[in-house]
């Protein structure tokens, strides 16, 4: 019985209007956000100035293009975007931008952000959906592909991925810096207390820990709340307010707004069924609907079954990878990423780079600013593995000017969370003969 | 629909008492402690106190530097020549107390490079004079003007004083030199003037008035140009020459003023102190009014069992005290009293990470111009 019932909500004939909507509105977010990107000078600060970049483990391969690569790159991803909205040539603008999306953000981990990873899952995802096949260009000049209805699991796919993502970001949260301490909240709301109205209060202990307390339970309850309907409403009142907030207090671009739109997926049928009779009116096109749903063919659709079933796997899997390594995960990092930790910490950091030069015992401190752009030194500072990429760099540069095998050790201090810097690393370590491996625990990052 | 109305009307209800909870609990809040931190107060102090005296000051010193540099011209003797010296050290003295406030119209004259890029580079110096044909608004006369350059033409390499007169004198290239120096005098006034006239005017109010800690803020860009410096007092004023670049090979001739021989670690003092008038907010006069170190105390940042801020001013006397015990000419103690500057450097990267790490931090200042990381 109830397999039955959850197998007819799987399969059960769903409109395509709010996969339509989805697509038009990632593709026009994404193209906003693209040329965002370029008009702020970021290709070129990111990507064609730093004299090196930190590849993540495994994907050592992947390196900028150079100048104009870079910038035909990012140009055909907003092209891409812009077909992804209009849905034509739709299956190519997705994998196209799904590959070189997720290509741009390999090329460093400097600039990993959470929100895009969440960009490249989406749009890995949507590769798969009939997203294309109601209310798009691509039927308009194939009638044949054309559709209203699709199998329920279609939707879900998404509505499962932005769970998700907000209920890790909520079990993240659970921890004693976070709702004990308030922490960063105390530091980061204080920041903003030259605000109109609310800036005093931005001050105050307690608003922090409103904030914190706030915070976690929305995350971790407005997945359940999105998935009833009869609380649409409310609950979209509250993304609303909670992103625009954010946005209010953070540095944090597009991602509000990304995820104000995107969670409208969660809306009703009808709501994505007038939106697109009114755009249908505007342009004055035909208002009725074919009553054709969508099948897959078996075969894709079963290894689209086991892909799916594969990913959402490691969606589950890789936030606790953490629990493979000793020590506090804020303070060494390690399993971090990919996790849906957002703005969880409040980290800074100074390191001294050492190289030694074993011919003369003579060593040299490093000016970093001179290999690195100012981004990529923030971001080593904190981050262990970082540390051992630029040593690598450093050691390489280095012999090149003559040194003989040298040793590459760093002074560095490290705050968290408001706690006043301290010792981070063994400042004897040769860091450049250590591993990056996932499977090795970095052991010469100080107990903290 | 009732339900849905409900849980609209519950959710909105609920926020307004949230709100009305803050406004009320503030309100009670008011009257049992002080009020908010003053960051208006913070950085007209800055301004009033700190910043627009020192570059008055300056403008001043460097002024009396040019009188005295044609005072040397029109009688050439070693007397004025003994000023023109005094008055150089003055006004070096004078510079190290403004050079950190390398941003608005600072920055737009590009005052840190333009007046202090060291070593000289005297053999474009030379070229220079010799070809009577030069732009000092190039990159690569950076190191061949301002203080270096004047450092060099000034005290000599290796002359006596009659031989350093003669260069101004019946040198063949004599004319050509107080061109140089002029030019040189005079880019740095057009300069000074133009800072102080913006301060005067309209960038003291927009400084005062940007009371915000994200970017281009003023306590943003003064904490940046605050690491900004104290990175270069460390490096350029004490590292480099102590060989800290060059595998602990000792580098005299990189000091800063080298050519004045007896005023680099002076230098280095003053910069240190006006790193602490700053983060203090104490004006040149010794008055300590609103800066940093009442915000951090505010905020009650931590480092260890005490406040950041005691951290902090332990550290300041500790890396004065150690910069005490170097003696001038740095260009000699770094090859004779190796252990003594190293131990102040040592001090100085303390004073910059709790600067540069804890500082930064604890106040919460956006720094960089990308997206952070998202909810």
């Amino acid at each position: 019985m109830v397999i039955n019932h959850i197998r007819s909500y799987f399969l059960k004939p769903v409109h395509l209007a709010p996969l339509a909507i989805f697509r038009m509105a990632f593709g026009f977010l994404m193209l906003a956000s693209v040329l965002r990107f370029i008009a702020k000078g970021w290709v070129y600060d990111m990507y064609i100035k730093p004299k090196l970049f930190f590849p993540y483990f495994g994907f050592e391969w992947v390196k900028p293009f150079g100048e104009t690569g870079m910038y035909v790159l990012f140009i055909a991803l907003a092209v891409a975007a812009l077909f992804i909205a209009l849905g034509f040539l739709y299956r190519i603008s997705t994998i196209f931008f799904f590959l070189a999306f997720t290509y741009i953000e390999l090329i460093d981990k400097t600039n990993y952000l959470n929100h895009y990873y969440f960009v490249s899952i989406i749009s890995f995802l949507i590769i798969f959906l009939p997203a294309q096949r109601y209310f798009s260009i691509d039927v308009s000049l194939n009638k044949k592909t054309a559709a209203t209805y699709a199998p329920n699991y279609f939707i879900l796919i998404l509505k499962f991925q932005v769970f998700i993502v907000y209920f890790f970001a909520g079990l993240a949260k659970l921890n004693s810096d976070w709702l004990f301490h308030a922490q960063p909240l105390k530091i980061w709301l204080p920041a903003h207390s030259e605000m109109p109205w609310i800036g005093s209060l931005l001050t105050k202990e307690w608003v922090a820990y409103v904030f914190s307390w706030f915070g976690c339970a929305y995350d971790l309850f407005i997945p359940f709340l999105l998935f009833i309907p009869r609380f649409i409403k409310p609950t979209y009142f509250l993304v609303i307010v909670f992103h625009l907030a954010t946005s209010l207090f953070f540095n944090i671009g597009m991602f509000p707004y990304i995820m104000i739109c995107l969670t409208t997926i969660f809306f009703t049928e009808s709501f994505h069924i007038k939106i697109i009779q009114t755009i249908k009116k505007i342009f004055k096109r035909p208002l009725n609907d074919s009553q054709i749903t969508f099948s897959p063919k078996p075969l894709p659709i079963k290894a689209f079954v086991y892909l799916l079933t594969l990913h959402f796997l490691i969606q589950l899997i890789l936030p606790f990878r953490y629990l493979m390594y000793p020590g506090n995960l804020y303070w060494t990092e390690q399993g971090y990423r990919f996790s849906w930790r957002v703005m969880l910490m409040e980290k800074a950091g100074t390191a001294f780079f050492y190289v030694h030069d074993r011919t003369t015992n003579g060593e040299i401190e490093i000016d970093n600013k001179t290999y690195l752009t100012y981004m990529q030194e923030k971001m080593m500072a904190t981050q262990p593995d970082m540390m051992i990429d630029y040593a690598k760099f450093l050691k390489a540069e280095y012999i090149k000017q003559g040194f003989k095998d040298p040793i590459i050790r760093a002074q560095s201090y490290v705050t968290l969370n408001g706690r006043g810097s301290r010792e981070f690393i063994d400042p004897q370590v040769d860091l450049s003969i250590q591993s990056n491996s996932f499977f090795q625990n970095k052991n010469w990052v100080k107990k903290y | 629909m009732k339900i849905r109305n409900s849980i609209f009307i519950l959710s909105v209800s609920l926020l307004a008492v949230v709100f009305v909870a803050c406004k009320k609990k503030n309100q009670d809040k008011k009257e049992e402690e002080e009020t908010t931190f003053d960051k208006t107060a913070m950085l007209s102090n800055y301004a009033d106190n700190v910043i627009i005296p020192n570059f008055q000051s300056f403008k001043v010193s460097l002024d009396s530097f040019v009188i005295s540099f044609n005072a040397f011209i029109q009688t050439k003797s070693p007397a004025t020549l003994a000023t023109l010296r005094q008055k150089y050290i003055a006004a070096n003295v004078k510079f190290q107390h403004v050079s950190t406030f390398e941003f608005g119209p600072s920055e737009s004259e590009i005052v840190r490079s333009n007046f202090n890029t060291y070593p000289t580079n005297t053999v474009q110096v030379n070229s220079n004079i010799n070809s009577g044909s030069y732009n000092l608004g190039t990159i690569s006369n950076l190191d061949a003007k301002g203080f270096p350059a004047l450092d060099y033409l000034i005290f000599g390499k290796n002359e006596t004083d009659a031989s350093l007169i003669t260069l101004f004198d019946t040198d063949p290239k004599a004319a050509s030199r107080i061109t140089y120096v002029n030019d040189c005098l005079t880019e740095m006034q057009n300069k000074t003037n133009a800072i102080v006239n913006a301060w005067n005017n309209s960038y003291r109010s927009s400084f005062t008035s940007s009371t915000g800690s994200q970017i281009g803020s003023s306590l943003g860009l003064m904490v940046n140009q605050l690491n900004f410096e104290i990175d270069l007092l460390k490096n350029g004023k004490i590292g480099i020459p102590l060989g800290k670049k060059s595998l602990g090979v000792v580098l005299p001739e990189k000091c800063e003023s080298f050519y004045a021989n007896n005023i680099s670690v002076n230098l280095a003092k003053e910069c240190l102190l006006n790193i602490e008038d700053v983060y203090l907010g104490r004006s040149a006069a010794g008055t300590d009014g609103k800066g940093l170190d009442d915000l951090l105390e505010d905020l009650n940042a931590q480092h260890g069992t005490e406040s950041l801020n005691t951290a902090i001013k332990n550290q300041f006397t500790l890396a004065k005290s150690k910069l005490n015990l170097v003696a001038e000419p740095l260009s000699a103690s770094v090859n004779n009293a190796t252990s003594t500057v190293d131990a102040a450097y040592l001090e100085m990267v303390k004073l910059l990470v709790l600067l540069k790490t804890d500082t930064p931090s604890a106040l919460g200042i956006v720094i960089t111009y990308q997206d952070g990381d998202g909810d």
